[in-house]
């Protein structure tokens, strides 16, 4: 493969009217960006223009992005990287049209794309058992094809957020499936109903082992990360609130199966098991003679007779909790670094709507911050939406599976997080093993197609707005091969 | 070991006085490395002369999720544990290995019974820090900083990456082994790290066209992550230009086969991950400090049966580890030792397993040690406020004798302040 030829061989000049990004765009947004935005040179493929050279070093001796954000077609993109898994130029030209803020509208208002239902050999009908490689594959697919991918970015942000991995949940019932359904239809719900819908989940129930649990000997491993990692964060509570909530929360069990099946599980020994069947997805079944009938518990600084709902409704009247989620929502869509000031007026919005998150997505969504130049490329890709945004761009969703076997090496495989914590973001998705993982799955995936959609697209996907190097690089690029290569591969790309 | 000189010449004294240096500093930390200035962002590996230079190695391996002590290293002879624990304690104590009156040792630790036999395992009781946190995420940042108050950013093994050897002159004198981020305990704005996940797979499909192309993509980029961009692409580089030559002349000496299939966690790659720290070590590549973790460890629920595969999984992979690394003449310059953010608590749950707990033993194993028990096993008669144990020993006095006593590192530099001695190192290289 041919990649690069000689730098300084500069391509013909492109016709600028295909150029989605004018050169007065960019001008404007240089100077948009203020003071505090070094100029760089900005890449109007396939041609470099120097447009401004006064690249002065920021407080870290580094240049930074010209952020192109001052123009619509910019901010939209923008706001697909963020909502979506990146997106054709299709779905870029039709948000365009519609404009900024009726594409966050659309994005909001339109009810997610239900998944289709899992292969006919992956419901039960075959061993009993699901297999989790055909459903990391039937998400990943669905991320690829949905008309309504924002659905699939939260869900996946929940997973990361009330995360569950199929290891400790099993496969031996459908829970992790139904939870990932359970996500999706709560996604953009209220708070309060979003955390009783999480206790009760049965993947949940076994995940944190709130099913096993009783009042008399309670087990704290749910009632903790409810509070530490679900809903108040650290800080914000004692052990003294970690065990009353253990106590209060205990009851709750798995669903009861509606029926069992006799499965062999090794024919060769004659090994006969019965697993559950369940008609349709249940939810956890609460069950008194297994709660804590100690009488009053104080909790939060509250004593009061408590089941889970009253927990739940404790969380929600701390201060904290609305920040929490604040935090957390818009350091996933703005920037890893959010201002307290810009967090307390979204915790407001979002105490005041009663926890709604559509409300608080909305106001993220529409914030000046979400569009500031400070925020532009200012987080990286997850494995997941690199992937799926490659695929995208490249007009390969039949490449599915390949992103399914380069998940691991990358860090991010789907029901699978490292910890309770969820998923790392941002600096931890670069690492030495990160960026070979991901350069590898450039070269093959570019490898197995045959043909790939014309090259004067690919810089498009990164809003033709590239450091020197990769300008340097894709302007003398030999092939369309080498320009997608160069534009997925590169840095600018990793962001979001 | 051949110590490698540095790839460029340049020192990190060059960039201090250049003013290059840390302009960001901890508030750059605290962002998360968005700020890393250049000077960095190209693999600066400059040898420090005045540095470490013995050949000391050490493999730190993580059990993550919190391992339980009790069933780690057993109370033989204490009533209370079958009063605390009716479901846990009774297949534990009458299974485990003796190591004197009072403990014995999981009985699937079969293998480092053996090297305790021969000396060769030291066992730290009652490790922990004042005011514990129960919260996995709050304990794991305070064993990887070393502070307990939360203030320190960097890693105690970053720390000293970057104050004692300055990387040696190459990218892979610290690496996670079988990760794919940088371990928190490595972390530092100041020193080189490589991180690889699977040494099948790292390198670049597509051969020298490929790397060259990203060679020159991964330079000067801008932006808040740009320095790490490049950072990590150069030390990649270099590291598959490093590895490329070690390949060719190790042979494992034992057998690493992931048999158990173990299936409690992600991280779960510990014999493979121990496998390629071997390889490093043995070819002369020049690594000091590795990090690998094995998950798992949470065992909240059903833990008789998980807990007892986890110590065999880590018997196995610790066992051929030290197999391979005796018969390639290795052995005597490495030190293991494991840790984990918390023991359990003492008192088994209705799940059949047990809470996040305090205070907890703490293994190492190696030539290196003096064996032995150390420390003092907290009593099961007198839990803290939270039911759980009292810490007998700080963790930094175990740091303190691994950087001082192992590594000939300066351990008062690293963790800024003394702490009481142990005496696990049979032949201290340094001070501490």
């Amino acid at each position: 493969m041919s990649i690069v030829g000689s730098i300084d061989e500069p391509s013909p000049p492109a016709e600028s009217a295909k150029s989605p990004i004018s050169r007065r765009t960019v001008l404007g947004a240089a100077v948009a960006g203020g003071a505090g935005i070094a100029a760089l040179r900005v890449l109007v493929y396939p041609r470099v223009e120097q447009l401004l050279h006064s690249t002065r070093a920021t407080a870290a001796g580094r240049s930074d992005w010209i952020s192109p954000l001052a123009s619509e077609r910019a901010k939209v993109a923008h706001l697909l990287r963020r909502t979506s898994f990146g997106a054709t130029l299709e779905e870029l030209d039709r948000a365009a049209s519609d404009g900024y803020s009726k594409t966050v509208d659309r994005l909001l208002e339109t009810r997610p794309a239900a998944p289709p239902p899992l292969d006919p050999t992956n419901d039960f009908a075959h061993d009993r058992r699901l297999n989790v490689t055909m459903l990391q594959q039937w998400w990943l697919d669905h991320m690829l094809s949905t008309s309504t991918p924002f659905a699939e970015r939260m869900t996946l942000f929940w997973h990361g957020h009330f995360t569950s991995d199929f290891r400790k949940v099993g496969l031996q019932t459908p829970y992790i499936y139904w939870q990932n359904l359970t996500w999706r239809d709560m996604a953009l719900t209220d708070l309060r109903s979003m955390l009783m819908r999480v206790t009760s989940d049965p993947a949940m129930l076994r995940y944190l082992d709130l099913g096993t649990s009783t009042g008399q000997n309670p087990n704290e491993n749910y009632a903790r990360e409810l509070l530490e990692l679900f809903a108040l964060g650290v800080g914000h509570y004692g052990e003294d609130d970690v065990r009353a909530a253990a106590r209060a929360l205990a009851g709750w069990t798995e669903p009861r199966p509606t029926g069992t099946v006799d499965v062999t599980v090794d024919a060769k020994n004659n090994v006969v098991r019965k697993y559950p069947v369940y008609d349709q997805p249940a939810t956890g079944t609460f069950v008194a003679n297994r709660a804590y009938k100690g009488g009053p518990l104080t909790f939060l600084g509250k004593k009061d007779t408590y089941d889970a709902q009253k927990v739940i409704d404790r969380i929600l009247a701390q201060p904290a909790t609305a920040p929490f989620i604040a935090q957390k929502v818009a350091q996933h869509f703005v920037s890893a670094k959010v201002g307290g000031s810009y967090v307390k007026r979204l915790a407001d919005k979002f105490r005041s709507s009663k926890y709604d998150v559509k409300t608080l997505v909305r106001e993220v969504l529409m914030s000046p911050e979400f569009v500031a130049d400070q925020s532009y490329r200012a987080l990286v890709k997850s494995p997941t939406e690199f992937m799926v945004h490659s695929l995208k761009a490249l007009k390969a969703p039949q490449l599915s599976r390949l992103a399914l076997l380069s998940a691991p090496g990358m860090g991010q495989v789907l029901f699978d997080p490292p910890d309770v914590g969820g998923w790392p973001n941002n600096e931890a998705w670069i690492s030495s093993n990160n960026v070979v993982a991901r350069v590898n799955f450039v070269t093959t995936a570019l490898g197995q197609l045959k043909t790939l959609p014309q090259g004067t697209e690919a810089p498009q996907h990164i809003d033709g707005v590239v450091g020197p190097q990769t300008a340097g690089v894709l302007n003398s690029a030999a092939d369309d091969h080498a320009r997608w290569f160069l534009a997925l591969a590169s840095p600018e790309f990793q962001l979001k | 070991m051949t110590e490698e000189i540095g790839i460029n010449q340049l020192k990190r004294r060059d960039f201090l006085q250049a003013g290059l240096v840390f302009g960001a500093g901890a508030a750059g930390l605290a962002a998360g490395y968005a700020s890393v200035p250049d000077a960095f962002a190209r693999a600066v590996y400059a040898a420090k002369s005045n540095g470490v230079t013995n050949n000391s190695v050490l493999v730190m391996i993580q059990l993550a999720g919190g391992n339980d002590g009790l069933r780690t290293v057993i109370p033989l002879q204490d009533p209370k544990l079958h009063d605390l624990r009716p479901k846990l304690a009774a297949l534990s104590v009458d299974q485990a290995l003796p190591l004197d009156a009072d403990f014995g040792l999981n009985q699937n630790l079969k293998g480092i019974k053996a090297l305790w036999d021969q000396g060769r395992v030291a066992i730290v009781q009652g490790v922990g820090y004042p005011n514990p946190t129960f919260s996995h995420f709050e304990s794991i940042r305070i064993w990887e900083t070393g502070d307990p108050t939360r203030r320190q950013i960097d890693g105690w093994l970053g720390r000293t990456l970057a104050q004692s050897y300055d990387s040696f002159g190459h990218p892979l004198t610290g690496c996670a082994c079988g990760a794919t981020d940088v371990p928190g305990a490595l972390r530092d704005l100041q020193a080189t790290l490589t991180v690889i996940n699977n040494q099948k797979t790292f390198g670049f499909n597509g051969g020298n066209q490929v790397e060259a192309a990203v060679g020159a993509l991964y330079k000067a980029t801008p932006g808040i992550y740009g320095a790490l961009f490049d950072t990590a692409m150069a030390t990649a580089q270099d590291s598959i230009a490093k590895l490329k030559t070690s390949q060719a002349s190790y042979q494992a000496m034992a057998d690493y086969s992931d048999t158990q299939k173990l299936i409690y966690s992600s991280k779960n790659q510990l014999a493979a991950a121990l496998q390629l720290a071997s390889e490093l070590i043995v070819t002369g590549t020049g690594v000091k400090l590795l990090h690998v973790t094995l998950g798992g460890f949470d065992t909240h629920y059903t833990e008789l049966n998980r807990h007892d595969d986890l110590m065999s999984y880590v018997d196995s992979a610790v066992s051929a580890f030290y197999k391979d690394l005796s018969a390639h003449g290795k052995a005597d310059n490495v030190l293991i030792a494991t840790w984990s953010e918390f023991g359990r608590r003492p008192k088994e749950n209705a799940s059949g397993g047990t809470d996040h707990g305090a205070a907890a033993p703490l293994i190492l194993i190696g030539n290196p040690l003096k064996g032995g028990m150390y420390g003092k096993a907290p009593a099961l008669t007198d839990l803290d406020a939270t039911n759980n144990l009292k810490y007998q020993v700080d963790f930094r006095s175990v740091y303190q004798e691994i950087l001082g006593g192992h590594l000939g590192a300066d351990p008062k530099e690293i963790l800024g302040a003394a702490y009481d001695k142990l005496g696990f190192i049979k032949n201290p290289v340094g001070s501490f």
